[in-house]
């Protein structure tokens, strides 16, 4: 009942006239900026957030904002999926498998409708999720002290590496970059200047918005020219809008599986929307037998990872608000927002910012009510958006990610540092070093040093306090098994099969 | 080989991040692990990723072709210099410069190039900074026109 209450709170909030506003405009806008091929829920986020912030909306505006951006994201990657078969952003790579296809065989409609509402069930059932889950979470954690939190965060960061992409090696010094980035500015606890080489404008650290923009958008803009190759055309939406009951009974339990699946994946640290969108498709692959036609334009095909990928992105905010522990860049990049306004996440805000918190619950929830609204009929609107050329949309994407940077402080050192990260971004990217861990590496690197040097104080440098409760060493066992066990696997599937080879 | 070369520079940043961290003392020290500790580990677990990436025989990279790397290139400088007159000419100004070069890069006639630079410069600059009261310089230029 207490939550029931405390989400009514949270109704309240989202509900004034502003904040629903807020999060129309949120979410028009992150359909918009999750739909153009380049600009993702990272990108969008981290050029908005200071936007906001110039704009000194009020903490649970600027959040709704950028929860309603991020979801919006998660619901217009599929329509440029579907329509020129390139995935607006990560989470949409799957959708295009049998999206395009069922654009090429006239079905556009169908498959841009039942995808929205594949992506509102996701969107609902992980909001479900997180009011059941969030407040049990976040009490169990008011129980973590410093040496239990430091174990979580190389829990999270060994999430990571054991689930991106194909390096280990190349996950950790992605890792150790952003740590050490974290590390330059004054050390909080006794004042020394570190690494700052007598730079003023070091002494705060490197911005967080400075790092973010530089890695996600600027390295972002060199790669799109990098493969640029003139304009693709969408393939036009003739025909029915809607789907019709049959697709719909086809696909209906994949989208609640799917949602189901989404959700659970996005809330481990690390795992984010394309993992689960992936998980989900070659489940309900395997799943349909002999009776599918998936690749080649099956509804099922579009339905489950569009549901994975907004579950999923939903489910990330869990660690987010619960812990203080992001698990994906996006919930990185809301971590930045919060500490912008001087609130500390973890189990505590629960507490001590109620109305944040359920407020940003509801507006989830009211935000994909309005998303699913918005998109089924105004689809073709937000088609034209796609014919943007791209000789408007990259200069203006520079411009406004400057704007971006310049909102925090104003000067023009930020701007250059950004530019010289983003430079620095576009190398490792093309060498395949993924990025998530980088951000994440810079978020927590600050709360690992802190928690660390607070555990190790109460022991008086006894490092033994690191391992000593149960919770602790239960975290440190999950984050090695965490990082060797996608490996181990693969390499008895490799071995298992190796012999039959021969 | 460029992910060698990446490894060798990590090694370098490492060994003077471990340099310049090592003199790092808190002039009254109220706890056991200072200031200097966690800097040291980072610097030195990369200094170990960094000889990995050099030791172990890795994927070359597929690197763009020279005349695109080229115009990347090229861009990056752009964004640069825009960076670093941002405040000084103004936003109008600098943006509507930046984005000629920007939009030739993606394709556009210098027709096109020159429309997107001022109407960029001149509407991105009135939708911030009139209408959501995010300060953008106006520079030294235009500030009689705009104050």
């Amino acid at each position: 009942m207490e939550i029931l209450s405390h989400l009514l709170d949270g109704f309240a909030v989202a509900g004034t006239p502003t904040n629903l506003l807020i999060c129309l405009i949120g979410a028009f806008l992150g359909t918009i900026i999750g739909m153009l091929p380049g600009l993702g829920p990272i990108n969008g986020v981290a050029i908005l957030l200071p936007i906001a912030y110039a704009m000194r909306l009020p903490p649970e505006s600027a959040l709704i904002l950028l929860a309603a951006v991020y979801s919006g994201c998660e619901f217009g990657g599929r329509i440029s999926a579907i329509l020129i078969n390139v995935p607006g952003d990560a989470g949409a790579v799957m959708t295009t498998l049998d999206g395009y296809p069922m654009a090429k065989n006239g079905l556009a409609g169908p498959a841009l409708s039942i995808s929205a509402v594949a992506s509102f069930t996701g969107a609902i059932v992980a909001t479900v999720g997180i009011v059941a889950f969030a407040p049990l979470l976040a009490n169990w954690a008011l129980a973590f002290g410093p040496a239990e939190y430091f174990a979580l965060m190389v829990l999270a960061l060994s999430c990571l590496g054991g689930l991106v992409g194909d390096s280990l090696l190349k996950a950790m010094v992605g890792v150790l970059i952003g740590l050490m980035i974290a590390c330059v500015g004054i050390d909080a606890n006794s004042g020394v200047y570190r690494f700052t080489f007598d730079l003023l404008h070091l002494s705060d650290g490197i911005p967080f918005i400075v790092v973010v923009i530089g890695l996600f958008a600027v390295s972002e803009l060199m790669l799109m020219l990098q493969s640029h190759h003139g304009s693709t055309t969408p393939v036009e939406v003739t025909g029915r809008t809607m789907f019709n009951m049959q697709e719909f009974a086809l696909a209906k339990w994949t989208i609640l599986r799917s949602s189901v699946v989404g959700f659970f994946v996005g809330v481990l640290p690390g795992a984010g929307a394309s993992i689960a969108s992936a998980m989900t498709y070659s489940m309900e692959r395997r799943m349909a037998g002999k009776d599918h036609c998936f690749g080649e334009g099956d509804v099922r095909g579009v339905a489950a990872p569009e549901a994975a990928n907004n579950a999923s992105a939903y489910g990330s905010l869990i660690p987010m608000l619960t812990l203080g522990v992001p698990g994906s860049g996006t919930t990185a990049v809301m971590i930045g927002a919060l500490t912008l306004y001087n609130i500390t996440p973890g189990p505590t805000l629960f507490q001590d910012q109620p109305g944040i918190v359920w407020g940003l619950i509801a507006s989830l929830a009211i935000c994909s009510v309005m998303l699913v609204l918005m998109n089924i009929p105004l689809v073709k609107l937000f088609v034209k958006f796609l014919q943007i050329p791209n000789w408007v949309l990259v200069p203006g994407v520079a411009a406004v990610s400057m704007v971006g940077v310049y909102a925090v402080h104003g000067t023009t050192f930020d701007l250059i540092v950004g530019t010289l990260l983003g430079g620095f971004g576009y190398l490792l990217r093309v060498m395949n070093f993924p990025m998530a861990p980088f951000i994440l590496g810079f978020v927590l690197g600050d709360m690992m040093e802190q928690n660390l040097r607070r555990a190790l104080s109460i022991s008086n440098g006894e490092l033994n306090i690191l391992f000593s409760s149960p919770i602790s060493i239960g975290l440190w066992v999950a984050a090695i098994a965490m990082l060797l066990g996608p490996r181990l696997a693969k390499a008895l599937e490799a071995r298992r099969q190796g012999p039959a080879v021969i | 080989m460029s992910e060698r070369i990446f490894g060798a520079f990590l090694l370098l940043l490492s060994v003077g991040g471990i340099f310049v961290g090592w003199d790092l003392k808190a002039p009254i020290s109220y706890e056991p692990v200072g200031p200097r500790a966690f800097p040291l580990l980072v610097f030195s677990l990369l200094g170990v990723c960094a000889l990995g990436l050099i030791l172990t025989r890795r994927e070359a990279t597929e690197w763009a072709p020279s005349p695109v790397l080229l115009r990347v290139g090229a861009m990056f400088l752009t964004v640069l210099a825009y960076a670093l007159l941002f405040d000084k000419l103004g936003f109008v100004i600098s943006t509507a410069l930046m984005s000629v070069p920007l939009a030739r890069f993606f394709g556009g006639t210098w027709r096109q190039a020159m429309l997107a630079g001022a109407g960029l410069g001149v509407l991105l600059f009135l939708f911030f900074d009139r209408l959501l009261d995010v300060v953008l310089p106006v520079g030294y230029w235009l500030k009689p026109l705009l104050g």
